[in-house]
Parts: structure tokens; sequence; C-alpha cells
């Protein structure tokens, strides 16, 4: 999943100070999963940011509401009549929600509610971590099922570097070393002579350094 | 909301147990709630006698009660007789009866069965005469069951508030002898109700029964006795059978000075039909059990009786109804020295006024009644024990009040069989995970009259249950079906609930479809609270409750300035008294009772800010209190998260407080004064208190 978190309440405070009728707009897949921002989050910012305003003593009113997936047209739309009503939506989706509302409501304000982090796992409750960095040409069949791109913090594809010491990683104690993990694995698998082949240079073009990336399937396209 | 396909699957066991499918939750809520009036609102809506019932109802759901699984049942008739016993009985307002309808109906016997008819009967507008055959009102409740169980005043209380409702009783009217039951439709009735009860004992078929004086029979022992006149106890008096009226009378003996009572039955204790604790109890007063004996043969001197020859028995094989028969050991003989013999070895009914115009079975002389209640006769409807044979009283109120229902049916016309509800005796059983995982708490311990005061007299043995014994009881229920239920189109399988609850109850499908069992479900409200799409609620107390509540208290308060208000966990030890004492002590903070502090979600805090409290206190319930004490980290940490909210909006997180109740009471005092003083330096919220 993506995962988000809600941003500092100062933070929004600040965005949605002065902006008028505003609609505080839940997204009930990732950012619900990552409990930053589904409905019942919505209804609680919605409340502080109505006791924030009534306390500067502007009484402009705060409402809430939430759908599926920001990030399907068809669902954004069904908000229509909603927005229509607001001056302002605080979206509490990830990055690409945010943008749909956007392109979607040309006249409105549309303010992000959260920071989108990274995509990752539940590790239990209220612990996620990241395991892809989405760079478009998957590699885990090489390396034993870890993602170095996403979780060696150099990125590196012929590790480990020097700084993996006992098996964590040189920028913190807290981080594994993913190659340490990535040797272990396989020498329990009995494949370790897969890290007998080098990886040439990485082709970053589908990981969007060739620019925004869009996909197209031509035999569903309508 | 839920994919229950079944109307009855959300019945909790203790009302599918009962015959009059009383929905225990209901009231042992509102207790817990301390809301005692409103519990006794409930309970008399459906019950019309609920005092009696909380004496001596034999309580078949405490014997379905989920928490029996865990340790011991909710003691649900004494918080039945808690709630119906205390002076706010007096202030509920009484049942309307609806429009009058014209039609007549006349009730025969005054029993359960024909009180519970009548009451339904005179509500649904009919007009109702009730027709004894004795002097006395109330047939079993007042001449069968002693007052040491069921003090008469309580009987003549509750047939008043039957009597308030516009019925007529008749008292003295023995209906089959001069007036027949066609001559009732001959006076305008449109229906008649036979609920003669079973009065007729069966008679000791032994030698030497009918050849001396002093064997009695237990009904007209009982009836003498519970009448006030001294039924003239011999020294060492031997009771045969093994029911309650075998136990009544034995008890009953005592009192009225017999040196020794013993109860002899064919079977062993545990195939004993009178109820556990009433054995319990007799046993307790010095009534001597004699088990596995029968009387073969009174013996006598002069024309009384002198001695019981016995013999001992051994439990043989099962019989058609599954009980072992008692088969007598040659050789065992023995004899008893006795100067009284109390025979209690069944009862059938009086039936033999209604030969000539109802069928009556041969060998029982039950009145035989189709699926409906009806009689061979038109118009003609009986239940209760005439119809099967002496049963409880709670059997005796479904079968008065279900062919209330028949006959009002019956007198519009609309005449069809009614469908009893479908009832399984399945029981859903708890897994041993769950069990394991339940907190147990101790069942209320009943108080009872000294032993030494007992025997004096007739004086009530058990005492009404005490205010805190009752809310600690009441607190005890696991709330069957009152949990959480997940509504599936909004439920996004984020897993949350499974993370949060401390039993572990919901499951996940492959698919990510979530269930969560009502059964199991013990209504902690944590997966309600956390769920992050709002896709589950909870029937104990609903979402908004709290906001409701709140606003209720505002418009109820006098809006204290600086206001306080106080979240109090219902598991605390406090009472009504206390809150009144709060109140007065404290007229500025606005108490809001729930069940638990983790029901208290960071929305329910800022609405007290913007209420305009000052501070905002939680005040948590005792750990050894704590249905979940589990919980109690992430109540904490909610409030931590909360504060931070508090701090970032310039509210000072140091205005939200969280605190342990005291062991009695509902406020710490020190906690309390020290809270008062920081409110007085504190700036004021800057919403302004806002009027409810």
């Amino acid at each position: 999943m993506i995962t988000l978190e809600q941003k500092p309440f100062e933070e929004i405070e600040k965005m949605t100070k002065g902006c008028g009728r505003l609609l505080v707009l839940g997204c009930e897949t990732c950012a619900a999963m990552s409990l930053a921002g589904g409905k019942k989050e919505a209804e609680v910012l919605a409340a502080a940011i109505r006791v924030a305003r009534k306390m500067s003593g502007d009484k402009s009113e705060v409402l809430y509401d939430a759908v599926a997936r920001q990030c399907e047209p068809e669902f954004i739309d069904m908000t229509e009549k909603e927005v229509a009503q607001c001056d302002a939506v605080l979206s509490l989706a990830c990055g690409a929600g945010v943008q749909l509302l956007a392109e979607r409501f040309p006249d409105k304000v549309i303010l992000p509610g959260c920071n989108t982090t990274f995509l990752g796992v539940t590790e239990r409750l209220g612990v996620w971590s990241e395991r892809c960095a989405g760079c478009g040409n998957c590699i885990l069949d090489k390396t034993a099922g870890l993602c170095p791109i996403a979780r060696c913090s150099k990125q590196l594809l012929n590790g480990p570097c020097g700084g993996s010491v006992d098996g964590k990683c040189e920028i913190s104690k807290e981080v594994d070393c993913v190659w340490q993990l990535i040797i272990d694995r396989l020498t329990k698998l009995n494949r370790l002579e897969m890290l007998e082949e080098i990886f040439p240079v990485k082709d970053w073009s589908p990981a969007g350094h060739g620019g925004p990336r869009k996909m197209v399937r031509e035999d569903l396209e309508s | 909301m839920n994919d229950m396909t079944s109307p009855d699957h959300d019945r909790p066991p203790c009302t599918m147990a009962c015959p009059i499918l009383t929905d225990g939750r209901e009231y042992i809520q509102l207790i817990a709630e301390r809301k005692f009036e409103k519990a006794y609102a409930a309970i008399r809506g459906l019950n019309p006698l609920p005092r009696v019932c909380g004496r001596i109802c034999t309580h078949p759901c405490e014997g379905a009660c989920k928490r029996g699984q865990v340790d011991e049942p909710i003691a649900i008739a004494a918080l039945k007789r808690f709630a119906s016993d205390g002076p706010w009985r007096g202030r509920c307002k009484a049942l309307q009866p609806a429009e009058p309808t014209g039609h007549k109906v006349a009730v025969i016997g005054s029993g359960p069965a024909g009180l519970a008819a009548a009451h339904d009967l005179a509500l649904l507008g009919h007009h109702v005469t009730v027709f004894e055959a004795l002097p006395v009102l109330g047939g079993m409740l007042r001449l069968g069951v002693p007052a040491y169980r069921l003090p008469k005043d309580v009987v003549d209380e509750e047939i008043e508030a039957i009597c308030d409702l516009g019925v007529v009783m008749k008292t003295g009217v023995r209906i089959g002898e001069a007036m027949k039951l066609k001559d009732l439709f001959d006076q305008q009735y449109g229906a008649v109700f036979v609920a003669v009860g079973a009065h007729q004992e069966r008679k000791l078929d032994i030698a030497g029964a009918d050849a001396f004086e002093g064997v009695v029979s237990a009904i007209s022992f009982l009836q003498r006795s519970n009448s006030g006149q001294n039924p003239k106890v011999g020294r060492q008096v031997a009771v045969i059978g093994g029911g309650n009226t075998a136990v009544d009378s034995a008890r009953s003996a005592l009192r009225w000075g017999a040196d020794a009572v013993r109860i002899l039955y064919r079977r062993s204790r545990d195939e004993m039909p009178a109820a556990p604790e009433e054995i319990e109890e007799a046993v307790a007063e010095g009534v001597h059990l004699s088990v596995l004996t029968s009387p073969v043969e009174v013996l006598g001197e002069d024309g009384k009786v002198t001695a019981l020859r016995c013999m001992e028995n051994r439990l043989g094989q099962p019989d058609a109804n599954g009980r072992r028969s008692p088969d007598p050991m040659a050789g065992s003989e023995f004899v008893l020295d006795v100067d009284m013999v109390i025979a209690a070895i069944g009862q059938a009914p009086e039936s033999s006024f209604f030969a000539q115009e109802l069928e009556l079975d041969q060998r029982s002389h039950r009145i035989v009644v189709n699926e409906a209640g009806a009689t061979v006769c038109p118009g003609v409807f009986a239940g209760g024990d005439a119809v099967t044979g002496p049963a409880t009283v709670i059997q005796a109120i479904a079968a008065g009040k279900e062919r209330a229902c028949a006959i009002d049916l019956y007198l519009k016309k609309k005449w069809h069989p009614v469908p009893g509800p479908a009832r399984s005796d399945e029981r859903e059983r708890l897994s041993s995970a769950i069990i394991e995982k339940t907190r147990k708490f101790e069942r209320a311990k009943k108080i009872c009259l000294p032993m030494d005061r007992r025997l004096k007299g007739f004086e009530e043995v058990e005492a009404v249950l005490t205010e805190d014994r009752a809310i600690s009881e009441a607190l005890r229920c696991l709330h069957c079906f009152l949990g959480a239920k997940i509504d599936k189109d909004k439920c996004v399988s984020c897993l949350t609930c499974l993370r949060v609850c401390p039993l572990q109850i919901p499951r996940a499908s492959k698919m990510g479809e979530i269930t969560i069992d009502p059964f199991e479900c013990q209504a902690c409200g944590m997966c309600a609270l956390e769920c992050p799409v709002q896709a589950i609620d909870i029937d104990l107390h609903p979402r908004g409750d709290i906001d409701r509540e709140m606003t209720a208290a505002m418009s109820r308060s006098a809006h204290p300035d600086p206001l306080m208000v106080g979240f109090f966990d219902l598991h605390g030890d406090f009472g009504p008294s206390d809150k009144e004492r709060l109140r007065q002590e404290h007229p500025n903070i606005l108490p809001v009772m729930v069940f638990g502090l983790r029901r208290i979600d960071t929305v329910d805090i800022l609405k007290a800010f913007e209420w305009g409290a000052q501070v905002v206190f939680l005040a948590g319930c005792p750990v050894e209190k704590d249905p979940f004490p589990e919980t109690r980290e992430a109540v904490k940490q909610r409030m931590a998260r909360t504060k931070t909210l508090l701090n970032a909006l310039g509210l000072d997180g140091e205005r939200l407080a969280l605190c342990h109740m005291p062991k009695q009471g509902l406020v710490d005092k020190a906690f309390i004064e020290d809270l008062e003083e920081r409110v007085k330096e504190m700036a004021p919220n800057p919403m302004g208190v806002k009027r409810g």
C-alpha cells in the first residue's frame, strides 16, 4: 500500500486559515489503512479545525466526508455537489488523489492534509516500513526477495558497502543493512552463487528519471 | 448493516431461554448505568409480575447466560428483583390500556397465568373479569409459595397494579359449578381463559395412607400455612417428594415448630425437581434429606401416625424421559419414627367441573388444547398448570401472555394460530481461548436472613441486593449481541479491528472479508473507535451517544462557568448518591458516564471544549474492576495524541487530564481540588460556555 502520515496540525491550520467553507475529504483506501486519512481521521481533523476557527473568531463551516479512492475520477465526481458548496477542500489522500481532485475541480482551492511517505507494509499496529521504490524494473528475483533500491540507503546494486557493520547500516543502528539480509537469506536458500553475477548499471528511466511516467494498455484503452 | 439473516439471531441466550422472551440485557445495562427507574420500566413493560419473578422465578435465563461459560452466570433474577423492589418503582409511569374494544373476557383463576392474561388483555383494551374460586387472589402465588420466599404484600401490590388497569376481580366464584362456561357467553363474554392451575393433589398410594390422622397433603398443608392458619405440625415430620412443593412444605414445617423434618425422595439429590438453591437453603435450615428412599407403609397407633416403613432404592435404567428409575433394594427396609407425614408427590388440575364442557386428558385430568391454546369449546382458551401440569411461575406467565394474544386475535375475528417463537436448545459455545481471555468477576453473593431469625417465623429469607452489589453484578454482563457490527460495504479490510481487539475476535478471510462474531464480542468498543473508515459501530452506546449524552447533560445543567467536563467509567464503584454528591460539591463538573474510557474519542474531547469546557478529565475505574485492562495503554496513547492536538490548537494540553477513580466514589478529592485550583489560574476557554 501507499503509506501516508497526516501533516502536523499547525501546518494544516495555517494552510486552511481564511479559506472559507472547508470540506475535509478522507480517502478510504491507502490513507485509511495508514490510519491517517480515512473518514474517522477526517472527522477528528474537521473538529479540530472547527475549534481552531472558533478560537480565532472565524465562523466559516468545516464539513467532512470521504470517498473510496481519490485516485479514481468516478469517485471524485461523486463529491461534486459537496465540493460545490465549499470554498476549499482539504484532501487526506496521497499526492495522486490531491492532484486528481485539483484536476476535476479547477476553480476550487485544493489542499493536502497528508504527506505521502512510501510504498510499504504494515509491520504491526501503528508501524509501517518501506519496501518498494516503484523503480519500474523489479529485480527481487535476483536479490532473494529483498529490494536494495528501496531498502539500501545508497540504493547499491552490488552491496554491501563498507558501512555495513554487524548487519546494520552506517546511517543508523536502527536500520538493517539490506545487503546483509540478502546474503543471509541466499545462504539459507543455498543460492549464494547468484551474487556472482554483477548487476550492470541500472537503467533509471522506468523509475521516472526519464520524465513523468504514464502507462497505457492499448488492449484495454477506451 | 450486518448480514444476519435470521430475526432471532441477535437475541441473547438469556432471552431465548425465557418463556416470555425477556431481554435481560436491557435492564442489566440500565442498572449498570445507574438508571434504576428505567430498568424497572423496561422490566414492567413486558412482565406484569416483576417482583414475584425477581423472587421465585426459576431463572432459566441464568442457565443460558454466556457469563456462565466463563465463571458464573449473571444473577439475573436478583437484578430483576433489585430493579423492581426499589422505591423508584412508584415513580414509574403505569402502562396505559388501549382504547376500549367493547369486548368482555372472563379469566378463570387468579394465579400467575390468569393475572398475566388479564393484564395483557386489559392493556389491549378488553374488559376483563377474573373469577377466583377461593376467597383470596393470587392462586399458588398466595397459597402455594410460602411468605419467606414471596411476601404476600408483594403479591398484593402486583395484583393491585393489574386491578388499576380496570380488571375486575371476583373472589369466591367457582365457574363450572353453579355457573357454567356457557353461562359466561350468555353474559356477553366474548372469550374465556381457563387458568385454574393444578390444585388437586395426588394421593399417597401406600398401605395405611388413609388410615391414620397426621397424614396430610402438601397442598392443603401449604394452603393452611400460607393463609396464616397453624397447620399443627408434629414433632417428627416426614415430607414425601422432591419438588419445590416438598421443599416449601419442609421449610414451612420447621417454621411452625417441628423438631425434625425429613424429606424422603426416591431418586438421588441430583434428580430432585426442586430448585437446587431451595434444597440448599432447606438443608442449611436443618431439613434432613433422605434420598433414594421410598415409603412403603404408614404405621400408626390409636388412629395416629407413628412411623413410616421405608425402603432404600438404587438407581436403575433410565426411563423414557431419561430419568433413572428407583429400584427398591431387597432387604433394605427400615422404620422411621414420625408423627406427621406430608405428601408432596404431584398435583393435577382440579378440572372435573369442566368435564362436560371441555376435553380433559383421562389420566392427567389436564385440559386439552390445540397449539394456539384453544379448547374444543369455541371461544374458550386454557393455559398454565391446568394444561401443562405443575410448572414454573414464568411458564404460567408465558401461557397467560400467549393466550392473551390468541384471545385478542379471536375477538378481532382474525383468528389464526399464534406461532410460538422459534426456539433452539442449542447453546452457542465460547471458545476456550475467549473464555481464558475473559476477565473473571465474582457473582454477587446473596444476602440472607441470619439462621436464628429464619425459623422464628415467615420473614423473607433472601434480601434484595444492595445497590453496590447490584451495580457490580450488572457490570458483569458480557453484552451478548450488543457488540461490534461491521458494515461490509464500508469495510476496506484494513485489519485494524483484528489488531486492536483485546479478545482477538475479528476474523479475516483471504479475500479480506472481516467477520466479528456477535455472540463472542463483548462490546469493549475498541474496534468501533479505531476503525479508520467508521465501518464498525457498537450497539452498547453506539457512535454519537457520548455527544448526545453531553448535549443532554448540558441542557439539564445550570451552565456552570468555568465548566469542567468529566468522563467517568461506569465500571467504577459509585452509586447515584455519589453522582448527587458530586453535583452538590462540585457543581462545575458536568459528568458524562461511559462504558470504559476506551470509548472516548478525540472528537468527544474536542466537542467538550467546543461546549466551553475549561478542562476535560477522564476518570478511569480501578484496574481491578476493568473488564479490559489491556486496553488502558491505548487510552493513554489516545490521550497523549489528543494533548498534542490541543497544544497545536493553542488550547494547552494541560486542560486534558487522566485520573483514576478512588476505590469507592466518583473522584479523588485531592485530584479534583488540585484541578479546580488550576482552573482558576487558567486563561478562559476562548470559545466561552455554550448554552445547552
